[in-house]
């Protein structure tokens, strides 16, 4: 089973998440510190701007001492930087596989259905794998948290549509420019929002243009943004040369009317202009809106989009944790399977042992006179008999701890009964203890909190 | 000979059938990169291969000029259309566009089945002539269905952006820009091979003397189509037409060359029945 520990944008400010945050090339040095420690056998190492995380399992595999193994994780990511040990969180077991299926399906990140969350998780498993931490645990379980969250992305809408007005903006006006290199977008007036498209925009490439009435303060704007200063006196000129026109003036009335639009038509050769109206009392006449390529968004419009999205994602947030649960069975059937193994294998070798010896005396006494070939064929027919005897009783086992009617208490009776009954406890292989089942789906909220139980190190914990 | 037509016949059906699953999958598909996106083009790829192999050997077989029967000319025109597409893809954001090119390509493979492989046979006009008049106007087809096909994404694009409804659909189409972009330049390459399409057309009017009604409502549409793509073209240039009023007059267009075809393929029907 595996552990995770790690802090994240729920537990830990940015100030103190940067502190831990490792660039990429360190991770594999990391790592293998982590591997070196007592009781971790596997690691592998969640980096991102929200969150540091690792998921290790124990030197033993399935049957290491959990808590043991979670005492090194926070002792190692303590150790990492000063003052966070009071942010880290550890899951362990099937908590710990439900809350990385979650993080790789992007139902705990800051928001929710991002797409970036699954490809970290994909490169952090890559570099262990590169780097020799990943064991069997964690080979079993991560691929299986990539699939849930392959799944989500497919079968779920989780990830559909934009989530801030600044992004709303920008993905429209992409679905009109598709490519923004040699478009000219016009900023009229002052505001964190409009600016953050602004920028947004001249970083894909755009031209932008700053026009304002104030000469001094279009000048810092300008500089601010990235853009170029532009008189009151150049707006038509501007609108003219614009695809793109973002508003967030103070002006009582509209800065840009129907008419002026309307009178630019034949100059814009029928371009497409794209309105962006921040400002309230709005800048740009509704009217222009009736004119053929011309596109208007005020803010109630951004808002109702983003709300829409938001609302639309809550939703599929349920969706999307059914999806977790029914992957999680799929781990579980794996994680119950490895009860059976060690007693099958101890049985095998109880039995093996023993039809081999009586073998061994038979061929000393009274088959002593047979040959090479006698004797190997021999040993033969002795491993077929012990495999077809040892088949029924086998399946059944398996068959049994993965039936999910069938409770774990009771999968550990049987174990325990077909370890006394053949008296498997002197055979060299050890029986892991039983893993939890997991916990029914928890019921999603829009900020997708951590549902299950959680164990906080530090008094800042859950 | 006949055994390789068949085959092909029955492989590039299946292509395009499966590059038009696989376009309509990316197409729904709500976000992110999909297998299908990739696979798609391969498959109208191989589709149009296996189609031209068809067109070669059907032909070679049954000892007819491709462009010189409704039935061969039907397919290349589909041929003519999937290969535009997959260079054109190339250049623009053209995916979504993907799934009406496959769909068109596949029917007219079916669809030219049911028409007669008989040869026109026009007494007093040349051979040669004639060849060209079929050439130019299927490659007229070819891209007038491309372009009638991007302004159709053209309109659903800017209506969805008009009434501030995006929707995950829609923000998978092409931008408005690269459709429009793209349609007017399939106007402007399909525009002359359809006024030598038009003028040799009329040579052969003159020639055969008076014509039927069909013939007649033929010629009508032939001529419509050519107006209409002209006026769109010169609106655009002179007054700066573009979007939504060049893509319905491409549409408007697109219908009447269907409708030409449709009666061409309704005459021949009727003709080898």
């Amino acid at each position: 089973m595996i552990v995770v520990a790690g802090l994240s944008h729920r537990t830990a400010p940015i100030a103190v998440r940067e502190r831990i945050a490792l660039p990429k090339a360190e991770i594999p040095r990391v790592l293998t510190q982590f591997v070196a420690r007592p009781a971790i056998g596997e690691a592998m190492l969640i980096s991102t701007c929200n969150r540091v995380e690792l998921i290790v399992a124990g030197k033993n595999g399935p049957a290491s001492e959990l808590s043991a193994v979670g005492r090194d994780a926070v002792e190692g990511l303590a150790a990492l930087a000063s003052g966070v040990r009071q942010h880290l969180y550890v899951h362990e077991g099937v908590d710990a596989v439900r809350h990385l299926f979650r993080v790789a399906s992007s139902l705990d990140s800051l928001v929710l259905g991002e797409p970036q969350i699954l490809g970290q998780v994909k490169d952090a498993f890559e570099t262990a794998r590169v780097a020799g931490t990943i064991g069997g645990c964690l080979h079993r379980t991560v691929p299986r948290a990539i699939r849930a969250a392959k799944r989500v992305r497919t079968e779920t809408q989780l990830g559909a549509g934009q989530i801030s007005v600044p992004s709303v903006a920008v993905d429209l006006a992409r679905q009109i420019f598709g490519d923004f290199r040699g478009k000219t977008v016009v900023l009229l007036g002052s505001g964190e929002m409009a600016e953050t498209v602004a920028k947004l925009l001249k970083t894909a490439g755009t031209r932008l243009l700053v026009v304002g009435r104030n000469e001094a303060r279009v000048g810092v704007l300008a500089a601010a943004v990235g853009g170029e200063p532009r008189g009151w006196a150049d707006l038509s000129a501007a609108l003219t040369e614009a695809d793109v026109v973002i508003t967030s003036t103070s002006a009582p009335g509209f800065v840009v009317d129907y008419d002026t639009i309307h009178g630019l038509r034949r100059k814009r050769r029928g371009r497409s202009l794209f309105f962006i109206d921040l400002a309230v009392p709005r800048d740009i006449d509704p009217k222009v809106e009736s004119l053929s390529e011309v596109f208007l968004y005020n803010i109630d419009d951004f808002e109702r989009v983003v709300g829409e999205t938001r609302q639309s994602r809550a939703r599929e947030a349920q969706h999307a944790e059914r999806v977790v649960v029914e992957e999680m069975a799929g781990w579980e059937r794996w994680a119950e399977s490895t009860q059976v193994t060690p007693v099958v294998v101890a049985l095998r070798a109880r039995f093996s042992r023993l039809l081999h010896a009586e073998l061994d005396k038979s061929l000393k006494g009274r088959l002593k006179h047979l040959g090479d070939e006698d004797r190997a064929a021999l040993a033969i027919m002795l491993d077929a008999a012990l495999n077809k005897l040892l088949h029924a009783p086998t399946a059944h086992l398996r068959q049994v701890v993965t039936d999910k009617d069938f409770e774990s208490y009771r999968v550990e009776q049987l174990m325990n009964a077909v370890a006394e009954l053949f008296e498997l406890d002197a055979e060299p292989v050890s029986v892991p203890s039983t893993p939890s089942r997991p916990a029914p789906a928890p019921a999603p909220d829009a900020e997708g909190a951590e549902p299950s139980r959680r164990r906080a190190t530090g008094t800042n914990g859950e | 000979m006949e055994g390789i037509a068949t085959a092909a016949f029955y492989l590039g059906a299946a292509a395009y059938a499966a590059a038009a699953v696989l376009f309509f999958l990316d197409l729904a598909r709500r976000e992110g990169s999909s297998a299908a996106a990739v696979v798609a083009p391969v498959a109208l790829g191989v589709g149009a291969t296996l189609h031209a192999a068809h067109v070669v050997t059907a032909s070679l077989f049954s000892r007819i000029c491709p462009v010189e029967s409704l039935h061969f000319s039907l397919s290349l025109s589909a041929l003519i259309l999937a290969g535009m597409y997959l260079i054109l893809r190339t250049r623009f954001r053209l995916q979504a566009v993907g799934a009406v090119v496959a769909p068109l390509a596949l029917t007219f493979l079916i669809g030219a089945q049911f028409v007669g492989a008989e040869q026109h046979s026009i007494t007093g006009v040349s051979r040669l002539l004639l060849i060209l008049h079929i050439t130019a106007n299927l490659a007229g087809v070819g891209f007038f269905l491309l372009a009638g096909a991007a302004g159709a994404f053209y309109l659903v694009q800017e209506r969805s952006l008009k009434e501030k409804r995006p929707t995950w659909l829609t923000a998978k189409l092409p931008p408005l820009d690269a459709l429009d972009r793209t349609e007017h330049r399939l106007l402007l390459t399909g525009f002359p091979l359809l006024t030598l399409g038009v003028v040799t057309g009329g040579f052969f009017a003159s020639r055969l003397g008076p014509a039927g009604g069909a013939e007649l409502l033929r010629s009508a549409l032939g001529y419509a189509t050519w107006i209409l793509l002209a006026l769109v073209l010169v609106m655009r240039a002179a007054a700066g037409w573009r979007g939504r009023r060049s893509a319905y007059g491409t549409l408007a267009g697109v219908l009447c060359v269907t409708t030409v075809i449709l009666l061409y393929v309704i005459k021949s029907t009727g003709a080898s029945g």
